[in-house]
This record gives structure tokens, C-alpha cells and sequence, in this order.
């Protein structure tokens, strides 16, 4: 009998812990659907479940992984589901970010490069003028990033990007739908946007905060071209109330015609003209609009004294300091890796693994600009003069900003030395023809060769380029004249060179008047022969340099 | 005159002028959106007026004044071709067609450019003045101030 209880209470015993058991197992995971089979895994999923199965463990992460082979597995990738584990659309979604993430992290990294290019700008306008207006110099190349970001802010980037929804690259930006357009002889055309005001809105989202910073430095750069042509002479109020004036209005609206979905990225889809007008970093867009701008204050703002004669004939004003100019144009030379490949706006899909060419084009081009400009310089002055050498690697780079992703290197080479030597005769024309008085060259560096680089499209694409299948809208790689493309992509960049010298030119020239009149566009006698230092900054850049008495004062 | 403290008075209302200008537009369906506009304009224009009240203390410049008719014509000219080319894109249909109007539009601009503004301002320049018209005109004293300051 007790034989038999214990037997009996050994049952039971088992009996609940089975049970115990089970409810706690039942309480850990899903019960198996007591009649339903488990559905078959696909074979993604299933090696999936397989990946996450031979996946490192935290115990083996905690040991270190010097050689980077463990790192970044299955497990990093985040599952929608935590008991599903990952399944194939967190996969997708994950390449999907991924891709982004990259586009995001070259757009800005690249912006942060051309950022930099402000301080070259100013250590060439600087050391290109007087010490007795160095810190003048300094001061407006400094304050000019300030007044471009807030005028652009609160009204330039609606209006040069408010109407470019659709970049794949950057998220689709699809809050940038604020086009405005005007319908003529059956066509519709882009005038200018209207949607991302101060950010706010539906436009406080991450990839338009990516676009806007790459373009806002784009902007600021056409805007300190202006500086150097009007140094040592340029009133510092007028000079801030002007950059506010263009980087609100003046770059914007091409901006918007040539990048922002405006009637000129529409010729090719609108007339056929070959992929429309196509500009790919800017050479038109930053430095024809800058440099032309600076001709426009240039003419209104007039010579310095001293720097011509009475026949007309002029005078050297030598600047203060070649290291600055050379380390300045280093620096710029540097900062046009941002400029060129960063304006894929990615590097991930979309052809956009043709950066290696465009960086490869933007150095070639200023290696054969510099050489153009130094031979012009040593063949025709007899010395291969420093600030001409500078401005032959700018203009080099500035006219291969607008081809660098359509030409091949042959091209850009040719682009380069042609840049080159162009900018040495505007330079002289400029000075000579004109009695336009330049003190850096910034309008034959970026007007004259911002132009060139324009046009050169027209000739030098070579129709290798695939950046998603189309270019504005239409299909095919932008092709120009030399490769079989035709005429129509030239049609398209010179409709683009005529806007610029036409409308960019008159618009600058019609707004400095205004400033002319109410604000004044230049500083006094007396403050320009003394330095613009003191009298406009309370401070000389150099307190220590004693100034020499200059000969063109007494002859002025 | 130089930089002062009313040109930094007026500078930062043109600035919050513009500003309030800028939401103006960018909320002008609404009611406060159309005040903020009409609001800004107005603090914009006396912000420019406020510019022109000292403009005078600035000092004589290195400028003449020179034929306002003949500047506004360079400017028109240079507009002129920028609508020929616009006017090409319309009046014709063929490719080799636009590209004459583009650079004869290219031209006009040009020649507005190379020529006319040039010519026009250059035409009472100071430099072309005769030594005597640049001591009336205080440069060489003032050159002399200068020289002996710096020293």
C-alpha cells in the first residue's frame, strides 16, 4: 500500500511539474496552433534565420574585433518585429537608409569643404590688395558668409530650390513643391519657387536641411567674388546691404532657372534643346553670376585712384602678401572637391560613383589652367607672374565646375588650359579696354571663365555620363557638339550665357544703382587714401607695418 | 564720415525689415501675413531713407557724376539682348535658328557691356582729370593729410 501512495505521489509530483512546466513554457514562447502547421520560411527568410544564427555573439563583440570582420552583421540591422526577427523588408528598408545615409553624409561633408573655401577667398583678396585695407578685406569676406546664410534663409532658398521636389538621392525633398510657373505659347515654365521660408512648414525636414546647407555655401561663394573686384574701395554698409540683396534675390532667381527646376533646365523638355540648359557645379550659377555682379559694382563703383593715368594707361597696385594668395588658392583648390563631386548631391545610386572622374577633372583642369596662365604670363610679360599663376588655377576650376560630370578627362584638360589663358587676356582687356578696375581678377576668373566653363559643355560632353538615365527631365546622357550630340545642347548653353550677361548683369547693375543712390556706393577720398582700415573698421590688420607714401596719390 | 553708429542703426533695421517682410511672404494667405508685409515695406523703405539722410556726411568721393541717360541706356541695351535670345526660343522652331538669336542677343548685351557703361563711366572719370581738377577736388590735400598721418 504505501508502495503504491508512493508511486502514487511520484506521479503527481511529475504530474505538476510537467504541468509547471508547460504553462511556463507556453508563457515564454507562442504556443505551436495545436492544428495549423508552422508556414514554410521563403528562402530569404530562411537565410536570414540562418545569418542571424551564425551572427557574432555579444560574448564574442566583447572580446574586440581588431580586424573589423565581425562588425556590422545581421544583428545591427534593426527588425520591425523583434520575435519575427529580420525578415527581407527590414532588409530593403535598411539598404534604403543606407543608400540615403551615405548620400546625406557626402551632400553635407561636401558642403563643409566648399565652407572652407570662404577662408581662401579671403586670404587672396586680402593678400591681393594694400595692407592699409587688409582687415577691410578680411572683415567683408567674413561677414559676407553672415549676410549671404540670412538672406538665404529667410527667402533665397524658396526661392531657388522652394519648387525641386524629386531628388531621389536625398530623400525625394518632396515638401519642395512650391513652383511657380507661367504658361506660354503652350508651355509651361518655371519662374521661380516659393515653398521652404525660413525652413518652417513642411520643409523642416531632414533632406531639405541637407540641400539647403550645400546650396546656402554655394550661394555664399558668388557673393564673395563681388568683394575682391570692389577692395579698397567699397563702402562696408553698402557692401553688407548688397550681399543681403543677393543671396535674397539675385542668385536665387538663376539659381532656381538653372538648378531649382526653372525654365532653363526645362529647354530640353520643353523645345529640345539637348538635355537643357545643364550647369553641373556651377560655373554659371556661382561664378558667372558672381563675377558679373562684380562688373556691375566694378563700373558703378569706379577706379581706385591712382590705378590709372590720365592717357589711360595703368598702374600696378601691388597686393600685400603672396603667401596668403598662394595658400589662399590652395585652399580653394582643396575646397573644389566639395564643389565639383559633391554636387552629385550623393554617392550612393544614380551614377553617382562617377565622383573619382569628377574629382580626377577638377584637378586636371586647374593643372593645365595654372600652366596656360604661366606660359601666357612667361611667353608674352617675360615673367610668370604670381597673382596671374593663382588666377590661372581658379579659372581652371571655376570653368570646369559646369562640365566636370559630362566631360572626360582629355576634356577637362583642354576645358583647363583654355581657362587659362582666357583669363589672362580678360584680365588685360578688362583693365586695359574697359578701365575697369579689378584689383584680385575675380571678373575674369569667375564672369569670363564661369561663362567659358558654360559653353564648353556645349562642345565637350562626351555622353558617358548617367546620373539616373536622364539630365532635367530628359533621357539620355548630355552630349555636346564634339561627341555627336549635335547642336541643341549648345543652343541650351548659350540661351544660359544670355540670361546671364543679359538679365544676371542688368538686374546687379540696376541694384547697385539703387544702393548708388540711396546708400552710396563708395567710400571718401580721404578714407581711401588713408585705408579703408580705420576709417570703416577702427582697427588696422597690421598695427605694426608703417605705410609707405604712395607716388599715384601725389600724380592723382 | 566711414562706419558709424547710424549706418549700424539703420543696417539693423533693414535687416529686421526684411525679415518681417519675408514672413509677410511666406504667410501672405493669411491676414497677418499681408500686415508683416505691408509692415516690413514700409520699415524696408525707411531703412534706405534712413541710409540717404546720412549719405551726405560720407565726404567727396573719387566719383563724378556722369550721364545718368547714357548708363540707363547701356542697361536697356544689355536687357535688349537677353530678350532677343528669349524672343528666338519663340519666333522659331529650328535649333540653328536659336542659336542666331542667342548670340545675337549675346551681341547686343555685349556690346552694352564692353562699351556703352564703360564709356559712360568712364567719361567724366577723376583720373581723366588734369592735376588742377584733382587738387580742387581735395585729393592731392587730402593725399598729403593722409601721408603725414601715417607717418
Amino acid at each position: 500500500m504505501k508502495k503504491i501512495l508512493r508511486y502514487s505521489c511520484l506521479s503527481l509530483c511529475l504530474l505538476v511539474l510537467g504541468l509547471a512546466l508547460g504553462v511556463v513554457a507556453h508563457a515564454q514562447t507562442p504556443a505551436p496552433a495545436a492544428a495549423a502547421p508552422a508556414p514554410a520560411l521563403s528562402p530569404a527568410d530562411a537565410q536570414l534565420k540562418d545569418a542571424a544564427g551564425k551572427a557574432p555573439s555579444t560574448a564574442d563583440l566583447a572580446k574586440g574585433d581588431p580586424g573589423g570582420s565581425i562588425t556590422g552583421t545581421i544583428n545591427d540591422v534593426p527588425a520591425a518585429d523583434s520575435k519575427a526577427g529580420v525578415t527581407l523588408p527590414d532588409v530593403a528598408n535598411q539598404v534604403g537608409q543606407n543608400k540615403i545615409a551615405a548620400n546625406f553624409i557626402w551632400t553635407l561633408v561636401t558642403g563643409f569643404l566648399v565652407m572652407f573655401m570662404q577662408a581662401g577667398f579671403a586670404m587672396v583678396e586680402s593678400g591681393l590688395t594694400r595692407v592699409k585695407n587688409a582687415n577691410h578685406t578680411y572683415m567683408m569676406n567674413f561677414f559676407v558668409y553672415t549676410c549671404g546664410l540670412f538672406a538665404y534663409w529667410i527667402l533665397g532658398f524658396a526661392i531657388q530650390m522652394g519648387g525641386s521636389a524629386g531628388n531621389s538621392n536625398l530623400g525625394g525633398l518632396n515638401s519642395l513643391t512650391g513652383e511657380h510657373s507661367m504658361t506660354l505659347f503652350g508651355k509651361t515654365w518655371g519662374l521661380f519657387g516659393a515653398a521652404g521660408y525660413f525652413l518652417s512648414g513642411h520643409t523642416y525636414d531632414v533632406g531639405v536641411m541637407v540641400i539647403f546647407l550645400f546650396e546656402m555655401v554655394f550661394m555664399d561663394t558668388a557673393l564673395t567674388i563681388v568683394t575682391g573686384a570692389c577692395a579698397e574701395r567699397w563702402k562696408f554698409i553698402t557692401f553688407a546691404v548688397s550681399s543681403v540683396i543677393m543671396g535674397a534675390i539675385t542668385y536665387p532667381i538663376y539659381g532656381n532657372w538653372a538648378w531649382g527646376g526653372g525654365w532653363l533646365s526645362q529647354l530640353g523638355s520643353n523645345v529640345g534643346l539637348g538635355k537643357g540648359y545643364c550647369d553641373f557645379a556651377g560655373s554659371g550659377v556661382v561664378h558667372a553670376v558672381g563675377g558679373l555682379t562684380a562688373l556691375a559694382v566694378t563700373l558703378i563703383i569706379g577706379a581706385r585712384i591712382g590705378k590709372f593715368n590720365r592717357d589711360g594707361s595703368p598702374n600696378p597696385i601691388i597686393g600685400h602678401d603672396v603667401s596668403a594668395v598662394l595658400i589662399g588658392c590652395f585652399i580653394l583648390a582643396f575646397g573644389w572637391f566639395g564643389f565639383n563631386p559633391g554636387s552629385t548631391l550623393g554617392a550612393s545610386a544614380n551614377g553617382n560613383l562617377r565622383i573619382g572622374t569628377i574629382a580626377v577633372n577638377t584637378m586636371l583642369a586647374g593643372c593645365t589652367a595654372t600652366l596656360g596662365a604661366i606660359l601666357y604670363m612667361w611667353m608674352f610679360k617675360g615673367k610668370p607672374d604670381m597673382s596671374m599663376s593663382g588666377n590661372g588655377l581658379l579659372a581652371g576650376l571655376v570653368a570646369i565646375t559646369a562640365p566636370s560630370g559630362f566631360v572626360s578627362t582629355f576634356g577637362a584638360a583642354v576645358i583647363g588650359f583654355i581657362a587659362g589663358v582666357l583669363v589672362c587676356v580678360s584680365y588685360f582687356f578688362i583693365e586695359g579696354f574697359m578701365k575697369v578696375d579689378d584689383p584680385v581678377g575675380a571678373i575674369s576668373v569667375h564672369g569670363t571663365n564661369g561663362l567659358w566653363g558654360v559653353l564648353s559643355i556645349g562642345f565637350f560632353a562626351d555622353g558617358t555620363s548617367n546620373y539616373g538615365g536622364s539630365w532635367n527631365g530628359v533621357t539620355g546622357s548630355v552630349t555636346g557638339l564634339f561627341y555627336g550630340g549635335g547642336v541643341g545642347q549648345l543652343a541650351a548653353q548659350l540661351i544660359g550665357i544670355s540670361t546671364l550677361i543679359g538679365f544676371v548683369f542688368t538686374l546687379s547693375f540696376v541694384i547697385g544703382l539703387i544702393l548708388e543712390y540711396f546708400i552710396g556706393q563708395r567710400v571718401s577720398v580721404e578714407t581711401e587714401l588713408a585705408g579703408l582700415d580705420i576709417p570703416e573698421m577702427g582697427q588696422l590688420g597690421y598695427p605694426e607695418f608703417v605705410f609707405r607714401p604712395e607716388p599715384a596719390m601725389s600724380a592723382a | 564720415m566711414a562706419a558709424n553708429k547710424q549706418q549700424g542703426s539703420y543696417f539693423g533695421l533693414f535687416l529686421a525689415a526684411a525679415t518681417v517682410l519675408c514672413a509677410g511672404i511666406a504667410y501672405f494667405e493669411g491676414a497677418s501675413g499681408k500686415a508683416l508685409l505691408a509692415l516690413g515695406a514700409i520699415a524696408l523703405i525707411g531703412s534706405l531713407f534712413g541710409f540717404m539722410g546720412i549719405k551726405p556726411l560720407e565726404g567727396k568721393t573719387a566719383l563724378k557724376p556722369g550721364p545718368e541717360g547714357m548708363k540707363l541706356v547701356g542697361a536697356a541695351v544689355c536687357a535688349l539682348g537677353w530678350f532677343l535670345t528669349l524672343a528666338g526660343i519663340h519666333i522659331t522652331d529650328s535649333t540653328g535658328g536659336r542659336i542666331v538669336f542667342a548670340l545675337l542677343g549675346i551681341a547686343v548685351t555685349l556690346v552694352g557691356i564692353i562699351y556703352i557703361l564703360p564709356a559712360a563711366f568712364n567719361k567724366n572719370a577723376v583720373w581723366k582729370a588734369d592735376s588742377g581738377a584733382s587738387e580742387r577736388a581735395g585729393i592731392t590735400a587730402a593725399a598729403k593729410t593722409t601721408m603725414e598721418h601715417s607717418r
